[in-house]
């Protein structure tokens, strides 16, 4: 019988320890959250049925340590050529089962990755923040805050707006950064987060990239204030909610790098953010085919397996090659984030924009073939049992975020055709 | 401009009757479900069941299409069609999962009190229950995907949920576990099309507390909260003779022509909500930091643009199916082959085509339209469990396919 193995993978391009990765994570997958996940809805404020699962992980596993140099107690991913491909294998795998914790499991590093990860390692900041994330078998998140109540988007919209709509305030006094602002929706907020990196701009306006500031804040400094989740469609482990910053103090070497560097590698934040999207979208993507590929060869129609019917395997067959092709393009995405040598450094408009392409092209992919799944299975697709109307309402999001369709649309569209005026 | 205006229906053939219980509905819509929903989201028991009994009983959509002999509204002729499509329209638009509903209680009242051969008998059994002081829930149980590949009659492909026996003093229902369209763990009423053992199928009648019928655990769902189902399994159930209520293809194919429309304005309806959200969210979003009006967007326009044509076709296709099925003696009956796959296609169309809509309105929205503040990933999840629980995809398009190019062996 055919398995998820079987969809073609760039084989020369996986990590050394590809088997490994996908052996752990999938175990964990398959012991830890699959027979679990049903229950995930309705635990999306408490997690006390998701916590464990997170804890296996992040804490036993020790996956929370793998961004951070091995001097750190960390797994020293950063100083690796197969980050890109190691992380998408573990957020695929996990995403199979949940793709929350996939996303939630992933934002965890997102800030970590611009101290973390060569060739900009910030030895200070690893120093002071690896033991929260190496030095338990507890589960720790992170989080980006970067999205605020008056512009959605606008912060991602890096090639317009370069930081000028941001409307959180990081002051100099002394040797303190004092950050003042409102945030939506990072995830991992909601009180789950004991790190979070915040967006800001130290000269209101500006879109000078210089004064744009990516500063890490502990949240449990004074100050930091973080509402109540919000109860979404989905995604129930993933928790997003608004943060306060009210007259928040963190030392001055809390910012990542500094003028300049800070929104550069905030740029190959977002091509990361996007690359590991593909990831949680395939993942998905490749859960579903198992439960489709049970589903057509219990239930029968016309008097025989749904799969063994023309008109239903061809739309089972459109759904393997949309599969086959989001995963291709993940592995391709994931591999050019791990050679800048040969295409590019992770922070060019080029990458930035290719990614934002394989990730909108992967939603569309992802959302489409959970619609059709679920039209196959008829009243069975939007059975929680049949667990392809989580996936169903979990990815949604992935499309939403980062921006949205839209804005990849316009970034794919300035790039490939130069336009000067979107 | 109003909805109304802005997405015009055929005026002409609604009566002003038909108007004015669709605006008693769209009253009942603000003061029970859309100004309570924000404290309430979709609780069964603190709204979704106070709206249902205020609504179809205090109000008395439940008995709208039955005679008004039995103690109904009296709408029991083929015009009733264009009135259930305006307030089943409104219904959705409150809540697309009691708009489903009532398309069940509507199909079945449709065979009961419509249907042209219809059974006095049956209608007669059944008025009591649906034209009385508390809410009847109904449900239907249709022909469905199987588990196995013995030779058998099926209906279209479908399995059929159970079998019937005539016997002495009635009829014999053994079937399941068979998922219901709706209400399998709270329906008072299963309306069960069964192998009658002649080659036909037939709808029986199956009350909620009759012996040997069993009831599944609930069952977790994408939407569609006021529609608490769970499979059931018919073990020697007993009715009455008169508990047949229609029988032959044709007239079943006519109530569902009937719950397709039905279904289809429950979607409809969602649509107008989903208008209002993005309305509001357009004209007050600014984005690019430049003070541009969310709407004002080209990129954005073109998809509301998209959004609005077929919100507008969606509303013209659902009207006009009505309008055929109110005018028999002009364009046939309604379970002819010919209409049966119009309104088949019709339905397709209209679930497709909001699924898009409202995928495109998330788009525009991101994660606001993600949460439940804004109301809008509840009919999201709503539209999308009634396209999957009504009549399955390629289903469909095989009916579609024997119809327009004359298949002689699918």
């Amino acid at each position: 019988m055919r398995t998820i193995d079987d969809f073609t993978m760039p084989v020369e391009y996986l990590s050394p320890i590809d088997k490994f990765l996908r052996d752990a994570s999938r175990d964990w997958a398959n012991k830890e959250s699959i027979p679990f996940r049903r229950g995930y809805d309705e635990d999306w404020e408490e997690h006390h049925t998701i916590e464990p699962a997170f804890k296996k992980l992040m804490g036993e596993m020790g996956f929370q340590r793998f961004f951070f140099p091995e001097e750190f107690g960390g797994l020293g991913f950063g100083h690796s050529n197969y980050a890109g491909v190691g992380g998408y294998r573990v957020c695929e795998e996990v995403s199979r089962a949940d793709s929350a914790i996939g996303v939630a499991f992933a934002v965890l590093h997102w800030p970590l990755l611009l101290i973390c990860k060569e060739p900009h390692v910030n030895k200070r900041l690893c120093a002071e923040f690896a033991p929260m994330f190496c030095d338990t078998t507890e589960p720790v998140f992170a989080a980006n805050a970067m999205t605020e109540p008056q512009g959605g988007s606008d912060i991602e919209n890096l090639d317009l707006l370069s930081g000028s709509t941001i409307q959180t305030t990081a002051t100099l006094e002394g040797d303190e950064w004092v950050i003042n602002g409102h945030k939506l929706w990072p995830t991992n907020s909601g009180g789950v987060s004991k790190l979070f990196g915040v967006v800001c701009t130290t000269k209101l306006g500006s879109n000078d990239p210089n004064d744009f500031a990516f500063i890490f804040v502990p949240t449990d400094l004074p100050g930091v204030t973080q509402g109540k989740p919000y109860q979404k469609a989905g995604m129930a482990a993933d928790k997003n909610s608004d943060i306060w910053f009210e007259n928040v103090r963190v030392p001055v070497w809390y910012r990542a790098h500094g003028p300049g560097d800070d929104f550069k590698y905030f740029k190959e934040m977002v091509a990361w953010g996007n690359l590991l999207s593909v990831a949680f979208c395939s993942g998905a993507m490749l859960n579903a085919y198992e439960l489709l590929r049970d589903f057509c060869s219990e239930k029968t129609y016309r008097g025989r397996p749904l799969k063994e019917n023309d008109d239903i395997a061809g739309v089972l067959a459109d759904i393997a090659r949309d599969i086959e092709a989001t995963r291709i393009i993940g592995y391709q995405g994931a591999r050019m984030l791990d050679r800048p040598d040969l295409y590019g450094d992770n922070w060019s408009d080029e990458i930035v924009t290719k990614m934002r392409s394989f990730k909108y092209f992967a939603c569309d992919r992802a959302i489409d073939i959970l619609d059709r799944a679920m039209n196959i299975m008829g009243p069975y697709g939007s059975d929680r049992v049949q667990d392809i109307e989580k996936h169903w309402r979990d990815v949604k999001i992935i499309q939403l975020w980062l921006g949205g369709k839209q804005l990849g649309q316009m970034e794919v569209a300035r790039w490939f055709y130069d336009c000067e005026t979107l | 401009m109003k909805y109304q205006e802005l997405f015009p229906l055929p005026d002409e053939w609604i009566q002003e009757s038909d108007r004015s219980m669709a605006e008693t509905v769209s009253s009942w819509a603000e003061q029970e479900v859309i100004a309570r929903r924000l404290e309430h989201k979709e609780d069964y028991d603190a709204l979704l069941l106070p709206a249902m009994r205020k609504l179809m009983v205090d109000i008395g959509l439940q008995a709208m299409i039955m005679p008004e002999a039995a103690g109904g509204g009296g709408m029991d002729a083929p015009e009733a069609a264009m009135a259930a499509a305006a307030v089943i329209e409104e219904v959705g638009a409150a809540d697309t999962s009691i708009g489903f509903l009532f398309a069940n209680t509507l199909a079945i009242e449709y065979a009961l009190a419509v249907a042209p051969k219809r059974s006095e008998e049956s209608l007669k059994q059944a008025a009591p229950l649906l034209c009385g002081g508390d809410v009847t829930i109904c449900s239907l149980v249709l022909p469905a995907y199987g588990t196995d590949m013995a030779d058998r009659p099926r209906y279209y492909g479908l399995d059929y949920p159970a079998t019937a026996k005539k016997g002495k003093d009635g009829w014999v229902i053994n079937g399941g576990p068979a998922r219901p369209q709706c209400c399998g763990a709270t329906a008072d009423l299963f309306a069960v099309v069964c192998d009658t053992g002649k080659g036909k199928p037939g709808l029986l009648l199956v009350k909620g507390d009759a012996k040997g019928l069993k009831r599944g655990e609930e069952l977790k769902k994408t939407g569609l909260a006021a529609s608490r189902n769970a499979d059931v399994t018919l073990d020697k159930v007993k009715v009455p003779a008169d508990a047949l209520v229609l029988e032959g293809i044709e007239p079943l194919r006519a109530m569902l022509s009937w719950y397709y429309m039905a279904c289809a304005a429950a979607c409809t309806g969602a649509l107008k909500t989903t208008h209002g959200i993005l309305k509001e969210w357009g004209d007050t979003r600014v984005i690019k930091g430049k003070g541009q009006v969310f709407k004002e967007n080209p990129l954005v326009a073109s998809l509301m643009g998209e959004i609005g044509s077929k919100t507008g076709t969606c509303r013209v296709l659902t009207y006009n199916l009505a309008r055929l099925l109110s005018r028999p003696d002009a364009y046939g009956s309604a379970g002819s082959g010919t209409m049966h796959v119009t309104a088949v296609s019709a339905l397709k169309q209209v679930g497709h085509l909001s699924m898009e809509a409202m995928h495109n309105t998330m788009e525009l929205m991101a994660s606001a339209g993600y949460a439940t503040e804004w109301n809008l990933e509840r009919y999201w999840r709503d539209v999308k469990t009634v396209q999957t629980y009504v009549l399955p995809e390629t289903v469909a398009q095989t009916c579609m396919a024997r119809q327009y190019f004359n298949l002689e062996q699918l």
